[in-house]
């Protein structure tokens, strides 16, 4: 191959690389099921579960029920030349307490799936 | 030595619009769309909110009212669009550089609410559709 050529290519690679990101975050500590299976419902207490969890970011009050939240959000962010495309997976978990600060019960969704990692922001 | 210029002016163009180039096509998504078929399983009265959570996932948010408390599930899609007609000028006018942009989008929302009651047993569900909303706007002066 022509050297020129070959700088032309070499330099077309840098220049398209040099648009591009690749971008994962992750907000929160992914709760495990050891964690989970801990708390048992109708003994656990309030401080028990922020042993285990920590404290909740968000305390909601409904019916003098105390519902603990924690979050948890799955970044993926692709930029290539001028198309960006950001996805983002939340999966919060939620304990419930009777009005003694006993847990009543415990929301946590089935595992979704990780973010696709993309850049073309058509389709869907 | 023509054709070794003109491929250097083509790679510098796709530099030019790369990143913060003049032209970007952004998007940025939360959650998966929720159906109609994925909520057919939930009866009013009997199904409970972990029941729920297995099937859908975890809810996004808890809302507390009166005696009872909804669940809500969020799915955003918001598209943007921007263009900057001034950007090439920089190249000739090296010590300011006037912008002129176009930008326009959009944010669709798509937002399914769970009321339970005390006993966190379904009560009703809603979906409140504004996907549409979610375009690329290339022509902000539109009515």
């Amino acid at each position: 191959m022509h050297p020129l050529r070959c700088l032309v290519l070499v330099a077309a690679g840098c220049l398209l690389i040099g648009g591009c990101a690749f971008v994962r975050g992750t907000y929160g500590e992914e709760v495990n099921s050891m964690d989970l299976s801990s708390i048992k419902k109708g003994t656990s207490t309030r401080a028990e579960v922020a042993t285990v969890l920590g404290a909740p970011e968000r305390i909601v009050e409904v019916n003098d029920h105390e519902i603990f939240q924690y979050y948890r959000f799955d970044m993926k962010s692709g930029l290539l030349l001028f198309f960006s495309r950001t996805n983002v997976i939340s999966e919060d978990v939620f304990v419930f307490f009777d009005a003694n600060g006993i847990v009543q019960d415990i929301v946590v969704g089935k595992k979704k799936p990780a973010p696709d990692m993309q850049f073309w922001p058509f389709g869907e | 030595m023509r054709r070794v210029i003109g491929s250097f002016a083509v790679c510098f163009a796709i530099a030019a619009l790369s990143g913060c180039g003049p032209v970007i096509w952004q998007r940025f998504t939360l959650n998966q769309p929720i159906t109609k078929d994925q909520v057919a399983f939930i009866q009013n009265g009997e199904t409970q909110l972990s029941e729920v959570a297995r099937e859908l996932g975890s809810p996004d948010e808890i809302l507390n009212l009166k005696n009872r408390l909804i669940a809500r599930y969020h799915f955003i899609d918001t598209k943007y669009f921007r263009i900057n007609f001034g950007w090439g000028l920089r190249f000739f006018i090296p010590y300011y550089t006037p912008d002129l942009v176009l930008s326009g989008g959009g944010a669709g929302t798509d937002v399914f609410d769970v009321a339970c009651d005390s006993k966190f047993v379904v009560q009703e569900t809603a979906f409140a559709f504004h996907k549409s909303s979610s375009r690329f706007n290339l022509w902000p002066f539109a009515d």
